[in-house]
């Protein structure tokens, strides 16, 4: 086979696995550049991919991802009433916010399609390829030929740089997650920016949620997500808390993951247990390699500010 | 306080997952474990199937819980045990060790470890010989591959998950020595999006043939089917045609509510020995299933072939 061509191919499934990661990563950029880690985001992604299909089947794809983007709102809802509102601890918080999101979600399917198996089987989005782009070679299909979904994150990740680092708003949401003292004697509500942060983030984790299944799977499953929301967030430390960074980051991941499955389809004489962690090992190593000085929110994770 | 906190919610989680106790307690109750989500439409969807049958055949309380960790298996066993449950169900190979361990605590209560590994006490295996269907499933794609190439998709590689995939490569190599075949493992039993991944990987570099072990991951091995124009998929633990009734010549079968209603009915009765049980294709318990919707596309010599193969696997097996 040639070279070329299986080097895009795996190009190709490289960023269809960072799609989601990208997105639920950049979300908890923002909760965490406000201050505030949400663990809970991997119950959003999964409420975000439970309400994509429900909403797909009842309405098609795009009601569906409207429909993600809502559940993935009201789970960070949830979190940021109990963590900032109340002030409760957030690792506890969103710990309890994800367990409760896996019951959940399986009790919700179960009373949509039936408990005994797979009721519903949607059409996912096809790759839309953009003329002339998608003619590059290597990357050009990579890249330029993707669902409409991946063309979401390629504007939604540079577009959160912009609002964290170019507004006022989103000089405020680092304030917050710097000083919030200061912040607050310079007039900034601490906890309406942070409940906004992690609401924006909520949004984000549900969009990343129905993309696995409008554009990956066609398809719920219960535990689906199967901790992408946890990488996610080992991915914003990655990308030290940049958006860009972190799309990098996720694609870099995505990249390995893609790698992998594809070695092991080569039929080398090489343990497959060696491939399946090549990701995590990869994502070690970058994670040593990059994490210099102290880049995270000076205030992050403590609940009052 | 945290901690108590902490296992609060653990407790409100898995009460929301997956409990589902039906009545009152009764003198004969039985219980099942199993390591996953039960709408996973095969392992655990069958083993849920089958309790759902005793409670309507014999007329008796049951209940189930999903237990994933080692620590949850062994704590559900003995949870149910405690509360006076007679039999009680280990959905999976990786039940037998718990199994084992919370046994000689409980002497009363039987304990069957479904693709268990031996007799201990009061812990008896229900083994099912699915690879022998897969290796039927394996003969079909032997003869219909045009690439030469067949894949496999497993879950995590236990025992029962690897026999099956060695039996697929052997089925079709006994129909044509020169196929090729690939096995990636996702070491997971739940994501979809990894299970589709897995498939595209093995369709990229030639496979037209797909077959797996992988549960509720599997379902994105056949959505990567939908996708590609000429590959086909086998299904496995159950009837998997209607996941993509065009891509689905076939499924490796195992009718778990039929052997769980055999075994109940012997615990109930007094008469259960523990023992060794085995189903292969002679019982009628493990079965090829072909997808007849897609007939046209195995020849009749090649369909003729697999049922002599068939044929002779019961002999061989016995009565």
């Amino acid at each position: 086979m040639d070279p070329m061509a299986v080097a895009g191919d795996v190009l190709v499934a490289a960023v269809g696995i960072a799609t989601p990661l990208a997105l639920a990563a950049t979300g908890e950029v923002l909760a965490e550049r406000s201050g505030v880690v949400n663990l809970g985001i991997e119950g959003a992604m999964l409420f975000g991919a439970l309400g994509g299909a429900i909403g797909a089947t009842v309405a098609g794809s795009a009601t569906g991802l409207g429909v993600g983007i809502l559940a993935g709102v009201l789970v960070a809802a949830l979190f940021a009433a109990v963590a900032i509102g109340a002030g409760a601890d957030q690792i506890i918080t969103g710990t309890a916010v994800t367990l409760a999101s896996v019951g959940l979600t399986g009790t919700i399917y179960r009373q949509f399609y039936g408990p005994a198996g797979v009721g519903l089987s949607l059409p996912t989005l096809s790759p839309i390829p953009i003329p002339f782009l998608a003619d590059l070679p290597l990357i050009g299909d990579a890249l330029f030929a993707q669902p409409v979904t991946t063309y979401l994150m390629y504007i939604l990740v540079p577009l959160v740089w912009y609002l964290l680092f170019r507004t006022r708003p989103g000089l405020a949401v680092r304030a917050v997650g710097e000083d919030p003292t200061a912040a607050r004697a310079a007039g900034v509500s601490v906890r309406l920016t942070r409940a906004w942060a992690v609401l924006a983030g909520g949004a984000l984790a549900g969009l990343a949620g129905a993309t696995l299944v409008l554009a990956q799977v066609g398809t719920f499953t219960e535990r689906m997500t199967a901790g992408r929301g946890f990488i996610a967030i080992a991915i914003v430390v990655l990308g030290r808390w940049n958006p860009v960074g972190a799309g990098l980051a996720a694609l870099l991941f995505g990249l390995a993951t893609a790698l992998q499955f594809a070695l092991q389809a080569a039929g080398l004489d090489v343990p497959y247990q060696f491939f399946l962690m090549l990701p995590y090992l990869l994502t070690l190593f970058a994670l040593a390699g990059a994490v210099g000085r102290g880049q995270a929110p000076a205030a992050l994770g403590k609940s009052e500010g | 306080m945290t901690g108590r906190r902490v296992r609060a919610w653990l407790l409100v989680g898995a009460l929301l997952g997956g409990c589902t106790a039906r009545e009152a307690p009764a003198p004969f109750r039985v219980a099942l474990v199993t390591p996953g989500s039960i709408a996973d439409a095969a392992w655990n969807s069958g083993a849920f199937t089958g309790l759902n049958w005793i409670h309507d055949s014999l007329g008796v309380p049951v209940s189930h819980v999903e237990a994933r960790t080692p620590a949850e298996q062994e704590e559900a066993l003995r949870t149910y045990a405690e509360q006076g449950y007679n039999l009680v169900f280990g959905h999976g190979f990786e039940f037998q060790g718990p199994a084992e361990r919370v046994s000689t605590e409980y002497p009363g209560a039987v304990f069957i470890i479904t693709s268990g590994e031996r007799v201990q006490g009061n812990v008896a295996p229900l083994i099912f010989r699915l690879h022998e269907a897969s290796y039927l499933a394996g003969m079909v794609a032997g003869g219909v591959t045009k690439s030469g190439m067949i894949g496999f998709v497993g879950g995590v590689e236990l025992p029962p998950v690897r026999e099956a995939s060695e039996a697929w490569v052997a089925g079709a190599r006994a129909v044509n020595p020169q196929v090729r075949s690939r096995t990636t493992y996702l070491n997971n039993w739940d994501d979809a999006a990894l299970g589709r991944e897995a498939a595209r990987a093995l369709i990229r570099v030639g496979a037209d043939m797909l077959h797996h072990n992988a549960d509720a991951a599997a379902i994105g091995v056949f959505q990567a089917a939908r996708e590609t124009q000429g590959v086909y998929v086998f299904g496995a633990n159950a009837d998997q045609a209607a996941l993509a009734p065009a891509q689905v010549l076939g499924s490796a079968v195992i009718d778990l509510p039929r052997a769980f209603l055999l075994v109940a009915r012997e615990v109930q009765g007094g008469t259960f020995v523990p023992r060794v049980e085995s189903f292969g294709l002679a019982s009628g318990v493990v079965q090829y299933v072909p997808n007849h919707a897609l007939d046209s596309l195995v020849p009749a010599a090649l369909a003729a072939r697999v049922r002599a193969a068939e044929d002779s696997i019961r002999q061989q097996d016995g009565p």
